[in-house]
Order: C-alpha cells, then sequence, then structure tokens
C-alpha cells in the first residue's frame, strides 16, 4: 500500500470500525484514533516529502497510476506536490480538531463521525488526485456529506441551509462537470490519446478558443465552493446552521477545494482562458474581498461575520491566483492554509462560546474575557492573526498576495490591488468590534459569571489550530520555500 | 435449421418450459399448498437465471426473423436479474394480496410471458417479430396492472395503460407499414440499406419512434405513466420503470443504430428535443409529488431524458454507456421501489409525509433507500453517478456540450427531489414515524443485491470495458 | 564587530513576554515584577555598553559611522526580492536602544508601585515586555518590511495596553480607536513600501539610503499625476508615520489612548512609540532628501509646523492633565517632524536632522518624567482632572520639584535639556524657512505657557477638596522620577552632533546667540503669562478665555475632529456602506440564488395541470406531439 493511498484507506476503516460502535464512548475513541494516524500519516509525508523532493525533480511525487476505466482512459492516478502536501496536512490537524470539538455529540454520535470521516475521504483524495475523473469523484464526495452533517446536526434553519449549501454546490459541481469534460475532449489535440490525466493534459496545447470557452465554466464550478462573489451565498447560511465541528472542516479545509481546483485544473490546464479571463475574475474578487469585509462589519451573528470575513480572505486567494505570478499564487497558497487553520479556529472558539452562553449574537454577549479567559484570549489572537497581524500566518500569506499582485504593472492592476489591500483595515475594524463587544467591556449577562471554563478536549482542539499559525507566521520560510519550488511547473503555461 | 441451432433460443424456449410448468403445477398444487408456488417460480427463474449466463453463439434463426448476440444475449440476462429481484422483492405481497385470492400461478404466467414478449422484441431481425414480441410485452402487463380487482384505481390504471398501449402499437404498426411502404421490406438488415430520406419514410420513422418512446415514456408520450404507477401494484410499477422500459430503450437503440443508422442526421435532432423535454418535464413533475410511486415515475421518466444522451453519442461508445446505465438504473430503481414496497406492505404507507423519521425506526431500509435515490441522482461513489457521467461523455464525444449542460442543470433539480426524500427520513423525527419491522428473507436477499448492485457495480470498472466490447456487435 | 550582544536586547525582553505570557495564572504578581525589571535591567545595560562601543570605539571609520548591518532572509517574494530579520546598527538606531531601554526600565520601576495590587499585575508586565521587544525590533531594522512588522506588533502592542482596564468601555473604545486609526495610516505605509518593492527591487535600508543621489534617482524615473513613483511611495510612507506620531489629521487617537495606565502613556503614547513616525522619516531621510529635491520632505515640514501650532492650543483648553500633555506630545512631535523637513544633508546642512534628533532624545527624557509625575500625582487623588488638583507642592515635594524641573526644560529653560535641542530646531528652521520658524517660536511660547499653566493648577493655587490627604509616592515611583529629572537636566549638554547627523559624519554646532535668547524670551513670556493666570485662582483666565469665545471653545473642543470623524465613520461607512452591503447581499445576491430554486418550484407547480388523468387527453398529447414532430423536423429543422 503506497503512502498516499493511505489516506483513503486509513478513513475508510475508520468509517467500516465506526459502523459497529455502539454510543458515543466508542464512536469518538475510533474517530479520534483514526483521525490522530491520520495527522500522523500526514506529518510523515511531510517530512518523506522533504526528503524525496531533495532527489525526485518530477511534478508530483510519490505517484501511483492504476488504469480505472480504461476505454476512458480514467486512471486512479495519484500523487503530490509541495502544495498537496500542505493541504493534507492542513485537513489532518482539522481534522483530528473537529473530533476534539464533537466531543460531546450527543445525537447519532456514529453517523455524526461516519458523515465526517467520509467528508475527510473526499477531500484527501481530491488533494492527491492527479487525474480529472478521479479528482471529481472525491469532490463530490466531499460535498454530498454536507447535506446530512448540517441537516441532521444543524441549528436555526438547517434544512434550508443544508439544500441551499448542497444545491448551489453540488450544482456548481455539475458545471465543472462539462468543463472537464470539454477539456476531456480537447486532451488529444496534439493527436494524442484522450485523457483525464492532468500533467498529459498540461503538455498538450489545447486550442485557444476551447480554452477561452471552457476557462470560465472549469473556473466558476470550483469557485464556488471557493465563496466566489456572487455565488457566495451559500456559505453563511450554511455556516451558521452547521455544527461547529461542520463548519470548521467546511470552512477550514472545502472551501480550500476551489482555490486549489482553480489553480491545478482551470489555470494550469487552460493557461490561454487565464490569460484572456483573468481581468473580469479579478475584479469579482477583488469587489468580493473588499465587500465580504464590509458586509462582515454590520453582522450580529459571530457565525455570520466568521462566514463573510471568510467570503473576504478567500476572494483574496482567487484574487491572487488570477495575478498569474509565483509570489501571489505563493501566498495564495499560503492564504489558503492560513485561513484554514484561523477560521478553523473561529469557528471552534464560537461553538465552544455557544455551547456556554446559547447565543451566537455579539450584542448579547459581553465581558466573556473575564468568565472565560482562555478561550476569549484565543479568540482575540485569532483576530489578530486574522486582520493580517505579523507573528501570525495570515500576514506572511497577505504580504505575498499584495506583493505578487503589484508585480503587474498596470493601472487596472493596481486599483484592484489597492482595493483588495485596504480591506486590512475593514477587517480590523470588525475583527475589533467583535473583541471590544463581545469579549471586552463589562460583563452583560449575570448568568455567565458562572459558565463552565474551557475543557481539556477543547483546550487541545484550540491549541492543534493555533500553534501552526504561529508557526508559519514566525518562520514561514520552509514552508514557502516547499511551495515555490512546486510552483515552476504552472508558471510556464500563463508566463 | 437442425435441433441444435433452437439452442440459439435457449432463453425463450426456458422460459416458455417455465411458464408451462407452471400452468401444470397450477392444476396439481393443493389449494392450501399454493404459498409453495412462489418459492417454486424463485427457485425456476433463479436457476433460468444462472443458466441464462452460459455463452451462446451469434447467429439468426428463420431466415433473419429472430437473431442473437452476445450483446442481446447479456441484455436479456440483465433483465433476467432484474425480474428475479422483482420477484424476490414482490414475493411476500404476492403471498398476501395475491395467492390467497388463489390468483397466483396467473400473475407469474402473464408476468413471464410478458418477459417473454421482451425477449423476442429485443431479438427481433425484422418489424414483424419485433411487433409481436411488443404487443406480447404490453398487453400481459395491463392486465397485471389491474390485478388489485379490489381497488378501484388499480383497474383504473389497467385500463388507462390498455387504452393508451392499444394506441401507442397502433402508431406503431402504421410507422412500421409505412417503413415497408418505402422499403418494401421487413427485415432490419434490408431496409437499413433501403433507406431514403424521402419524407413519408421520416414519417415512418417518427411515428415507429413515437411508439416505442411511450413505453420508454419519453415526453410527450409520457402521460400514461404517472398514472399507471400510481394505480399499478409496485411489482409492476417496478416492472414497467425497469424491466420493459430498458428493454423498450435497448430495442430503440438497436434500431436507431442499425436500421435507421443512416437517418441520424435526422432522429439526432429529434432526440436532442425529446430529451431535453423529457428531463425538464420529468424533473420539474418529479418535484412536487407526495406520493412515492407518483414520484418515482416522474423520476423515471427524467431518467428516460439522461439516456436519450447517451443514444444521441451514438455509435459504440453511445451503445455501451446506454447499456451501463440501463444496467445500473435497473438496481438503483429497483432498490428504490424495493423499499417502498417493503413499507407499503407493512403500514400501507406511500407518501412522502409519511417517511418522516423512518432512519431512527427502521436505519437499514433508509439507507439502502438513501443509496438507491443518491445512484438515480448520480453522486458518487454509489454507481448511478459513473453511468450518468458516462452518458454525459457519450454525448459530449459528439460535441453536444449545450445539451450535457441542460442536462446538469436537470441533475441538479433532480438531487433536489431525492434530497427531499433523504430529509425525510433523516433530517425530520416525524410525529408518528413508521414502526420498526423486520422484512421476510426474500425481501431481505432481494434488497441486499439492489444494495450490492448500487455498490459495486460503478467502481467494478471490468464491467464496463464488457460491455463495450459486446457493444461493438451493431458497429 | 561581534553584534550578538546587541542581538540580546530585542530576545530578552520577548523571553520575558513568553515566560509571563505562558505562566501568567501560575506566576506571583511580586516575582512577574521583579522578572520584568531584571530582563529590562539586562537590556538596558547591553544598550549602553553598546552605545558606548558603537560611538566610542568601533563605529567610526575615517570620520564617518559606518552603519553595521546583519540579517538573514526571514521570508522571500521573489529571487531578489524578500524580507530580511536582523539588526541594523548606526547612530540613531543606537540612540534610540539609549531612549527605549532608559524609559522602559523607568516605567518598568515606576510601574511596579503603580500598578501594585493591580488584578492583571502579571499581564501588565507581560504587554510591557511585548511593547519593548516590538520597539527594540522597529529601532534596529535592517529593511522597510521589518520595520513594518514590529510596526504593527507595536501597534498592538499599544492596543492591548490602552485596552488593559477593558471593562471600562471608554478604555475600548479608545484602544479600538488608536488601532483603526494607525492601521488606516499604516495602509499607506503599506502600499509605499509595495511601490518602492516595486520600482527599487529591494527594501533594504543600505541599498535605499545610498547617498549617492544618482541611484536613487534613476529610481524616481516612472511618474503618476505629475509626481514621481518614489515621491508617491515617500509621501504615502509618510502617512503611516503620522499617523504613528499623531500628526494632524491623523492625531485623533492620542487624546484618547490616555485611557490606559498613566505608565503606559509615558513609555507610548510619550517617549516610544510615537516617535516611531518621526524615526521612519529620519530612517529614510536620504531619500526624502534627493528624490525630486525633497518634494515629500516639505511636506513634512509644514505638516509638522501646523500640528506643533494646533495641539500647542488645544492643549491650552484642556482640563484633564494627561490630555494637556498628550497634545504636548503631539505639539513636540510636529517639533521633530518640522526639524526634519527643514533639514539639510550634508555638514552642517543637516543641523535639522541631527536637533530633530536631539529632541527626540530629551523629550523623551521630559515627556515621560511629566507623564509620570502627572501618574503620581492621580495615583495620589484618583482624579485626572484640574479642578481637582491644587496646592500639592506641600504633599508630594519631590513630584512637585520632578515636575518642575520637567517643565522648564520643555519650556525650553536654559540651561535644561529641552532647551538645547529646541534651540537647534528653530535655528534649523530660521535658515531654511521663515515663516516656520515664526510657527516655531509661537508654539515655543504656548507650550511654557500650556505647561506651567497645568504646573500652577497640580501644585499651587486653590487646594483641592481631598477626601484623604494626599501623600507622597512611594520610592519605587519616585527613584524613577529622581534619575529622568537628572537626565532632564543634563541630557542637553551631550554633543549630539558629534555622533548624529544626516551624513553620519558629525559637525561642529555652534551657538546661535540672538536665535537662543529670543527664543528663551518667547518661553518665559508664556511662563510669566501663565503665572499671573493660574499662580493663584483669579478670574483672568476665565475672563480671557470669554473675551476669545468660539476660538476658546472650539479649541476645547479639539476643533471638533472627533465629531468629524464619527461622523464619517459611523454615520456613512457603517450605516451607509456596510449596512447596505449587508443588506444588498441578502436581498439581492442571495435573493438571486434563492429565486432560481422558487422559481424552479413555481414552475412545476403552474405546469402541473398538463397531467389531467383523463385518457382521452393523453392520447391526444400523443397523436399532437407524434405529428407536431414531424412536421418540425421534416419540414422545419432540417439538416
Amino acid at each position: 500500500m503506497d503512502i498516499l493511498s493511505l489516506f483513503i484507506v486509513v478513513p475508510a476503516l475508520t468509517v467500516l470500525v465506526l459502523i459497529f460502535t455502539k454510543n458515543l464512548k466508542q464512536a469518538r475513541m475510533v474517530a479520534l484514533a483514526g483521525s490522530l494516524v491520520q495527522l500522523g500519516m500526514a506529518i510523515n509525508l511531510l517530512f518523506s516529502y522533504i526528503k524525496e523532493r531533495e532527489i525526485n525533480e518530477a511534478i508530483m511525487v510519490f505517484t501511483k497510476d492504476v488504469v480505472w476505466f480504461k476505454n476512458f482512459n480514467i486512471h486512479y492516478n495519484i500523487g503530490v506536490d509541495g502544495i498537496s502536501v500542505a493541504l493534507l496536512l492542513l485537513t489532518a490537524i482539522v481534522v483530528l480538531a473537529g473530533v476534539f470539538i464533537s466531543w460531546k455529540m450527543e445525537d447519532l454520535p456514529k453517523e455524526f463521525f461516519i458523515s465526517l470521516i467520509v467528508l475527510s475521504i473526499g477531500v484527501y483524495g481530491f488533494f492527491i488526485s492527479i487525474d480529472l475523473f478521479t479528482m471529481f469523484v472525491f469532490f463530490e464526495i466531499a460535498v454530498i456529506p454536507m447535506y446530512l452533517l448540517i441537516g441532521i446536526w444543524g441549528t436555526g434553519p438547517r434544512e434550508f441551509s443544508a439544500m441551499k449549501l448542497t444545491l448551489m454546490l453540488m450544482g456548481a459541481s455539475a458545471v465543472l462537470l462539462v468543463g472537464i469534460l470539454g477539456i476531456y475532449f480537447n486532451s488529444n489535440a496534439d493527436g494524442g490519446a484522450l485523457t483525464f490525466n492532468i500533467l498529459e493534459i498540461a503538455k498538450v496545447n489545447i486550442p485557444v478558443e476551447a480554452q477561452r470557452l471552457f476557462f470560465p465554466i472549469t473556473f466558476i464550478g470550483f469557485a464556488v465552493i471557493g465563496a466566489l462573489f456572487p455565488f457566495h451565498t451559500w456559505s453563511p447560511d450554511g455556516h451558521a446552521s452547521a455544527p461547529t465541528a461542520v463548519s470548521m472542516l467546511h470552512a477550514g479545509v472545502l472551501m480550500k477545494l476551489g482555490g486549489y481546483g482553480v489553480f491545478r485544473v482551470a489555470i494550469f490546464l487552460l493557461p490561454e482562458g487565464a490569460l484572456h479571463w483573468s481581468w473580469f475574475f479579478i475584479i469579482l474578487s477583488a469587489f468580493g474581498v473588499i465587500y465580504g469585509a464590509f458586509a462582515a462589519i454590520k453582522q450580529t451573528d459571530l457565525k455570520y461575520i466568521n462566514a463573510y470575513s471568510s467570503v473576504s480572505h478567500l476572494g483574496l486567494v482567487l484574487f491572487a491566483l488570477l495575478m498569474l505570478n509565483k509570489t501571489a499564487w505563493n501566498g495564495a497558497i499560503l492564504q489558503s492554509l492560513s485561513h484554514g487553520f484561523m477560521t478553523a479556529l473561529f469557528f471552534a472558539l464560537i461553538g465552544m462560546i455557544y455551547g456556554r452562553t446559547h447565543t451566537r449574537d455579539v450584542t448579547k454577549l459581553g465581558g466573556l474575557l473575564k468568565v472565560i479567559p482562555f478561550i476569549s484570549a484565543v479568540y482575540v489572537i485569532a483576530g489578530l492573526a486574522s486582520l493580517g497581524l505579523p507573528g501570525f500566518s495570515g500576514f506572511v500569506a497577505e504580504m505575498n498576495i499584495f506583493v505578487g499582485a503589484f508585480e503587474k504593472d498596470d493601472i487596472f492592476y493596481r486599483i484592484a490591488t489597492v482595493i483588495a489591500v485596504s480591506a486590512i483595515v475593514v477587517t480590523a475594524v470588525y475583527i475589533l468590534r467583535v473583541v471590544g463587544i463581545m469579549l471586552m467591556g463589562p460583563v452583560k449577562n449575570e448568568a455567565y459569571l458562572n459558565i463552565e471554563r474551557v475543557r481539556w478536549y477543547e483546550k487541545l482542539g484550540i491549541l492543534l489550530l493555533l500553534l501552526p499559525i504561529i508557526a508559519i507566521g514566525v518562520a514561514p520560510l520552509w514552508l514557502s520555500e516547499m511551495i515555490l519550488k512546486s510552483l515552476d511547473p504552472f508558471l510556464k503555461g500563463v508566463l | 435449421m437442425n435441433f441444435s441451432s433452437f439452442l440459439l433460443m435457449r432463453q425463450e424456449i426456458a422460459l416458455l418450459a417455465i411458464i408451462l410448468l407452471l400452468v401444470i403445477a397450477e392444476i396439481f398444487i393443493p389449494k392450501h399448498k399454493k404459498v409453495s408456488i412462489i418459492h417454486l417460480v424463485i427457485f425456476l427463474f433463479g436457476i433460468h437465471t444462472i443458466v441464462g449466463f452460459f455463452e451462446i453463439d451469434e447467429s439468426n434463426l428463420f431466415g433473419g426473423m429472430f437473431r442473437t448476440n452476445h450483446l442481446i444475449h447479456f441484455f436479456k440476462n440483465v433483465l433476467n436479474i432484474g425480474v428475479l429481484i422483482l420477484l424476490l422483492q414482490s414475493a411476500d405481497w404476492i403471498k398476501e394480496k395475491i395467492v390467497n385470492q388463489n390468483k397466483g400461478s396467473e400473475f407469474f404466467i402473464l408476468l413471464f410471458s410478458s418477459l417473454l414478449g421482451i425477449y423476442f422484441m429485443i431479438s427481433a431481425g425484422d418489424f414483424l417479430m419485433f411487433y409481436l414480441g411488443l404487443e406480447l410485452s404490453t398487453l400481459p402487463v395491463a392486465a397485471l396492472a389491474a390485478y388489485e380487482t379490489m381497488k378501484r384505481i388499480s383497474s383504473e390504471s389497467g385500463i388507462k395503460l390498455i387504452l393508451s398501449s392499444a394506441f401507442a402499437s397502433g402508431i406503431t404498426l402504421f410507422g412500421i407499414s409505412i417503413l415497408y411502404a418505402t422499403t418494401g421490406s421487413i427485415y432490419f438488415s434490408e431496409i437499413a440499406h433501403m433507406l431514403t430520406s424521402a419524407n413519408l419514410t421520416l414519417l415512418g420513422v417518427v411515428l415507429l419512434f413515437a411508439g416505442i418512446s411511450f413505453k420508454i415514456s419519453l415526453v410527450p408520450f409520457h402521460f400514461w405513466t404517472a398514472d399507471v404507477y400510481e394505480g399499478a401494484p409496485i411489482s409492476i410499477a417496478s416492472y414497467l420503470s425497469v424491466i420493459s422500459k430498458g428493454a423498450a430503450v435497448f430495442i430503440l437503440m438497436i434500431l436507431l443504430f442499425t436500421v435507421l443508422q443512416s437517418l441520424a442526421h435526422f432522429w439526432e435532432n429529434i432526440i436532442y428535443v425529446i430529451a431535453i423535454a423529457t428531463m425538464f418535464i420529468g424533473n420539474l413533475f418529479a418535484l412536487r409529488q407526495q406520493n412515492m410511486k407518483r414520484f418515482l415515475a416522474f423520476s423515471s421518466i427524467a431518467q428516460a431524458g439522461f439516456i436519450l444522451l447517451g443514444l444521441i453519442g451514438g455509435s459504440q461508445l453511445g451503445t455501451a454507456t446506454v447499456v451501463y446505465f440501463v444496467l445500473i438504473y435497473i438496481f438503483s430503481n429497483l432498490a428504490a421501489f424495493g423499499v417502498v414496497q417493503a413499507i407499503s406492505l407493512q403500514t400501507g404507507k406511500e407518501n412522502i409525509k409519511d417517511y418522516e423519521g423512518l432512519y431512527r425506526t427502521n436505519p437499514k431500509l433508509s439507507l439502502v433507500l438513501m443509496l438507491a435515490l443518491f445512484s438515480l441522482a448520480g453522486i458518487p461513489p454509489v454507481a448511478g453517478f459513473f453511468g450518468k457521467f458516462f452518458l454525459f461523455t457519450a454525448a459530449a464525444s459528439k460535441g453536444f456540450y449545450f445539451l450535457v449542460f441542460l442536462a446538469v442543470v436537470n441533475v441538479t433539480i433532480s438531487l433536489y427531489y431525492y434530497l427531499l426524500v433523504v430529509r425525510a427520513m433523516f433530517l425530520r423525527k416525524g410525529d408518528n414515524p413508521i414502526p420498526f419491522f423486520r422484512n421476510k428473507i426474500y425481501m431481505r436477499i432481494g434488497l441486499v443485491i439492489t444494495v450490492l448492485g448500487i455498490l459495486l457495480l460503478g467502481i467494478y470498472s471490468p464491467l464496463y470495458d464488457y460491455i463495450y466490447e459486446l457493444s461493438s456487435a451493431f458497429n | 564587530m561581534n553584534l550578538n550582544h546587541i542581538i540580546l536586547i530585542p530576545l530578552i525582553p520577548l523571553a520575558v513576554f513568553l515566560i509571563l505570557g505562558l505562566f501568567y495564572n501560575k506566576i506571583k504578581p511580586a516575582v512577574s515584577g521583579y522578572v520584568g525589571v531584571l530582563g529590562l535591567l539586562i537590556s538596558t545595560s547591553l544598550a549602553f555598553y553598546s552605545a558606548y562601543n558603537y560611538f566610542f570605539v568601533i563605529g567610526k571609520t575615517e570620520g564617518v559611522y559606518q552603519t553595521i548591518v546583519e540579517k538573514t532572509v526571514w521570508m522571500n517574494f521573489t529571487d531578489s526580492l524578500h524580507i530580511d530579520m536582523g539588526i541594523l546598527v548606526d547612530p540613531i538606531s543606537v540612540m534610540m536602544l539609549i531612549v527605549v531601554s532608559v524609559i522602559s526600565l523607568m516605567v518598568h520601576i515606576y510601574s511596579r508601585g503603580y500598578m501594585k495590587g493591580d488584578p492583571g499585575y502579571t499581564k501588565y508586565f507581560a504587554f510591557l515586555s511585548l511593547f519593548t521587544f516590538s520597539m527594540y525590533g522597529l529601532v534596529l531594522a535592517t529593511n522597510l518590511f521589518q520595520i513594518y512588522i514590529f510596526w504593527e506588533l507595536v501597534g498592538v502592542s499599544s492596543y492591548l495596553l490602552i485596552g488593559y482596564y477593558y471593562t471600562k468601555e471608554s478604555a475600548v473604545a479608545a484602544a479600538k480607536k488608536a488601532f483603526v486609526v494607525t492601521r488606516f495610516a499604516d495602509l499607506g505605509f503599506l502600499i509605499g513600501i509595495l511601490i518602492i518593492g516595486y520600482y527599487t527591487g529591494t527594501f533594504d535600508f543600505e541599498t535605499l539610503n545610498n547617498p549617492e543621489g544618482t541611484s536613487i534617482l534613476n529610481w524616481a524615473s516612472t511618474s503618476f499625476m505629475g509626481l514621481s513613483a518614489l515621491t508617491w511611495a515617500l509621501v504615502l510612507i509618510f502617512i503611516g508615520g503620522a499617523g504613528k506620531s499623531a500628526m494632524f489629521p491623523l492625531h485623533i487617537w492620542l487624546p484618547d489612548a490616555m485611557e490606559g495606565p498613566t505608565p503606559v502613556s509615558a513609555l507610548i503614547h510619550a517617549a516610544t512609540m510615537v516617535v516611531a513616525g518621526v524615526y521612519l522619516v529620519a530612517r529614510l531621510f536620504p531619500m526624502y532628501y534627493f528624490i525630486e529635491d525633497g518634494f515629500a520632505l516639505n511636506i513634512v515640514a509644514f505638516v509638522g509646523a501646523f500640528t506643533a501650532l494646533f495641539a500647542a492650543v488645544i492643549a491650552i483648553t484642556q482640563t484633564d492633565i494627561k490630555r494637556v500633555l498628550a497634545f504636548s506630545t503631539m505639539s513636540q512631535l510636529g517639533y521633530m517632524m518640522l526639524a526634519l523637513g527643514v533639514s539639510g544633508y550634508e555638514g552642517h546642512e543637516g543641523l535639522g536632522y541631527m536637533a530633530s534628533m536631539f529632541h527626540l532624545f530629551t523629550h523623551a527624557m521630559f515627556k515621560a518624567l511629566l507623564f509620570l509625575c502627572a501618574g503620581s500625582v492621580i495615583h495620589a487623588i484618583h482624579s485626572n482632572y484640574l479642578k481637582d488638583m491644587g496646592g500639592l507642592r506641600k504633599y508630594m515635594p519631590i513630584t512637585n520639584i520632578t515636575f518642575l524641573i520637567a517643565a522648564l526644560a520643555i519650556a525650553g529653560v536654559p540651561p535644561l535639556a529641552g532647551f538645547w535641542s529646541k534651540d537647534e530646531i528653530l535655528v534649523a528652521a530660521f535658515e531654511h524657512n521663515k515663516f516656520l520658524y515664526i510657527i516655531g517660536l509661537f508654539v515655543a511660547g504656548l507650550t511654557a505657557f500650556y505647561i506651567f499653566r497645568i504646573y500652577f493648577g497640580i501644585f499651587w493655587g486653590k487646594e483641592g477638596a481631598y477626601k484623604n490627604k494626599p501623600h507622597e509616592s512611594p520610592w519605587s515611583m519616585t527613584t524613577p522620577l529622581l534619575i529622568l529629572a537628572f537626565l532632564s537636566i543634563v541630557g542637553g549638554f551631550i554633543p549630539f552632533s558629534e555622533f548624529i547627523s544626516a551624513d553620519q559624519a558629525g559637525f561642529e554646532t555652534h551657538m546661535n546667540y540672538p536665535l537662543a535668547a529670543i527664543a528663551v524670551f518667547a518661553g518665559l513670556i508664556g511662563i510669566g503669562l501663565s503665572w499671573l493666570f493660574y499662580k493663584k485662582e483669579n478670574e483672568l483666565a476665565d475672563k480671557f478665555a470669554n473675551r476669545l469665545g468660539v476660538l476658546f471653545t472650539s479649541a476645547f473642543h479639539k476643533f471638533y475632529f472627533d465629531e468629524l470623524y464619527l461622523f464619517v465613520t459611523k454615520k456613512i461607512l457603517f450605516n451607509i456602506i456596510a449596512r447596505s452591503a449587508a443588506r444588498f447581499d441578502k436581498k439581492y445576491v442571495d435573493g438571486t440564488m434563492v429565486g432560481i430554486g422558487n422559481q424552479t418550484v413555481n414552475t412545476s407547480e403552474k405546469i402541473k395541470g398538463l397531467q389531467s388523468g383523463k385518457v382521452q387527453d393523453y392520447a391526444f398529447a400523443f397523436i399532437a406531439g407524434a405529428v407536431v414532430i414531424a412536421i418540425i423536423f421534416i419540414y422545419i429543422w432540417t439538416n
């Protein structure tokens, strides 16, 4: 069994074992064990990748290629580069944190953890796929459990939100399917055989018309899950209704599939299309960045605030990807990672606050620093990280994006960039607003004076997410080196 | 014409034998032992199904009137499996509702005659045999639809079916006769060469097409579907939606790809439009159905629309994807109908609303239904996804990207209503959920088989490769 | 030169911060206080050692102070463009090390007394260490991005310390205001950095400040709206500096920042962080000076001058002593900017540059002293307002004396520190631009006036109604006062120009007696007036105020700038833009998405009639369908 397929097999086994668990205790133990193993594998993968990279110049390493449907030339074809390794690590960490946060999942625990793990299978598979078909399969596997997760264990208008989220995302993936077929049937432009293999297709010169036709389709297909304005509206309701761990996994990991797919498929395979369309999507994403930030200011529901800030932060990812240069891309990947950790951390904290105060309305909360100092302090830190304070991952990512964006010497790009940059101020406003109202100030509600302090499993979950944020923020070089090395092959198409 | 060549009709003969055996059994089995007929039938048909898998060599009989090849043979086996599952699933129902009224053997005889008709239809080498098969496959079903004579609605559906299908056959026959008039032959092989794109010929094609579309229930020839499904016994509804529809698709495919190949430019347009209409109408109607049977009826209409994308893909790819999809569709739909059957038998409830909270009382059943619906909706990793993806690939291979786009839009719509059922079962608690119950052994076997099919048929790629090999038959 | 000991200077406070931060609920307050002070004591001594080492031992080679840099890549954008972390040692950075160390140490010691018994004692010292670390990092930065990084860090530590009393709404608001306003300014700073990075391909001060103007001027090629891109960059960077140094119109956060504990105000909002802006301009001085003949530099000069005047006028009218001091700080910072603005580059030309740094140095001492004295007073009578004070001199002798010394220093009375530095500034201004000189002179007068106004108000005049008899603060608080007082007296005698000059070559300064005399005279007038007005309570002041009428009231309301900002942010940005964005999203964007869904359902509702249930209709549809298809595809759509 090769090192990568384990990322499918181990979770699958976890699910199998989960099926036979009887109660919450067993279920969570199994889930915990499973996700611990996954984290172990991810870390191991990281190191073995770094070692492998020294001797192996291939775009993808640890590749494995098994023919699946030979008539369509569909393969189970997997491999990783620095980018996917980093994202796999992110996933493993968030999943583990999610398990900790769901430690007290009373209702249908077994089913909950099963759906959670199935979701993670989809994500892992997506990140390791080199074959478009396989990638697409895993993409949908990752999305569909959301319906049950939000629908069954959610709060508020869960049925509506779950349906809306699922339909928008599946609709997007359906559109994506057209794009993928379009790419597939142009993959023999140079007279070769039709193929779904990304690396093969990248070698082919797909006709410019085809590229221009299929780039927007593919881009949107992926970007919807990346919360591209105006297709982001599934996210606020979805997050608001989803149970904590699901929000974490979804905002932390699932939304990253968008940027990753745009980068790996849309831009990599259709560079001409990217060059032709980038201006349009830059407008959308840059607008999304500032728009999300402003929309976040007036929200009162913590989850909505975080959802809109995600729209803003991930808008930055797409924005950077469309800049089509190395620095910005590096920033985009880093931003994906850092946003993954930060937003997961936010949702975890929000979940804890909600679990204790039974409200997510900031105006009803106040002075939490006094009653739950640890959680509140971490919230402040997360907030500072999210507004791009140096020393945290967000800063590193944003600076890469801005510097990269500035490499485009053209008034249009300049304006777009300045708009995107100015979001850092608005971000500061809505973050500090929450911190000021919710954490500082006098304790508004006497009942909060005796709410329980943070529990050990919550603490573990929090630290698990907090440490990477600081690690990346303090010593970004090794990570960005790893990513930068992997970017070169993708660059040649758009130069 | 020696004895051995009769073995080429092995399937038909075997089935005929079973039917005769049933007649005899009916006579000799004492009244209070009638139940044993069910076991007998399942046993015999099981054997028949298994035997069916033995290789059979390709050739024609009766001067090309009856022909067989590996693809046809394979398809017959597929239908056998379908019928077998169907028998397993309806065993309990038959026992309680039919046999006890001492109408057991007739039921099976009619069912098998219809199947026999289908055999002949898809093995037809000329329009005469085709028409005979068509009729034989339809009329008994009409009787079966009206089988629950106690129920007014059942008789109604019987009448509706007999009337509309008589009408359809008439049209079909008219179309055939026109083709005969223009080409001077009823043999597929000869017609294929003598076809011209004279308007009259085209008219004949249209009418023929309309007649078959009726069985596939393509828009606008679909209206009977919902009413009949709703009224007919569930087993018959599922028989119509799976077996006879599948067979009709298959024969339509044969006709289009062999006999009418030279008119492809003509029927491609028709299918293009019909596909769009069928998908949209089917889905939009399915959206607001409350009754599971009507719901599945419209969903099956929409599915037929998707199948057309494979047909428009043409050639070997098209054939393979269509057969593959039909195979998967049989399993998925039978699973769905099976669950509906089980529940309706236990509680008599058939509305989506009644399914609320089902998961908390009957987790296994609801999981089966969920898998079935996901498969119908085309969500990986269950088989339905692969079936649909390949259909779309077939259409895209001919450059029909816009059609594919409309199709995926419909996939999203269909996902919505499939999820409505999932919602009822999983998300809702339900005021008075269906209490827990255990299924009888046959039902369980039936469901397990379907589930296995749903889970494995997609991922197990050699199957598709095999079908793809067979599909060269008509090219 | 081995810089390891210099690297230790910032690292020690960082270590202290981490220790106190991580174990904040395990460490006893007393201990944490000592840890903080001890750590800083080491840093300070190291700072002095390296200062001595640099200025007198190894710094100078053939008459020019060298810029010594040690750095390592921290984050790379492209092969050429990267952020380094490192330390840059040159006269001003060493000078700043001294300033930061001394003030911070004093404040640490002082705080042990001032914050005694506060619940968040440990947290407080942790934050102080965090700030000190960041400030060191800022001072030693080797490139624009490093300075920006620590710039943000000092910003956040200031945020945390202003909001230290986090249960007080006003404190929270002030902290938020300070952060957001400076953040807004930093936006300019960041864009400036990006522009420089793009056009020059480097962030390093060494390269950027290369006095061989040629290279700099080459960069200045591409132009936008008549100004070269680099001028724009410098202006934007100055905006950043103006934000931190509370230059008009980005000053509004500083007065509110007084919500923080008084020692913090002394450290951050008087002596160190607020001078970061001045330091930044000084850092990039060669660029400011050479690019487009110092266009950007003129902006600096005028903004500085205006702020000095503007703030001084407001300071006169305020009744909260900390706010008076805050505005006085603004005004003095304006002085420094003014000085930079009027400075030249080589030799005596660079007088302004040197004067600015000199004033930064002396001001740090006496302004910190003033704040700590104010703190000691507030500590004693638990009020910030003049009306509650008066006649404290007999209760708090040490505070009284030290405050007086500081007041004289800031008033520019020889031979105290303030006199020397201020005098140099005025000379520089005089030589460069008479108008600015006049403003400077006038401000000098005002300064003397408002500072003695509060001096008399606090220690003389009618005794306030004290509940319990006020008493002198503990030694832990008074020692720093005495030390700083001593520094405020002798600080001026340092031959600053020897060490610090724009071209780092050093030069001789000569007393310009007439100008000095005028300056001193201006100061004495100010003192005299306030003696008349406030020595013992009388009607004069109020009469005079009433005479001024509108001018006075609007000055008292800080010329309504807070209100203006509130209007722009609250009313326009939040209520109009933000809210409408939120509503637009819910109503239209989301509306469309949901609408599509609903529309589908409606359609299915509409067409349900087609399924009539009558066989005859079906038959009709059947035949009609067949016919229509036949007609369409046989006659119309043929290909």
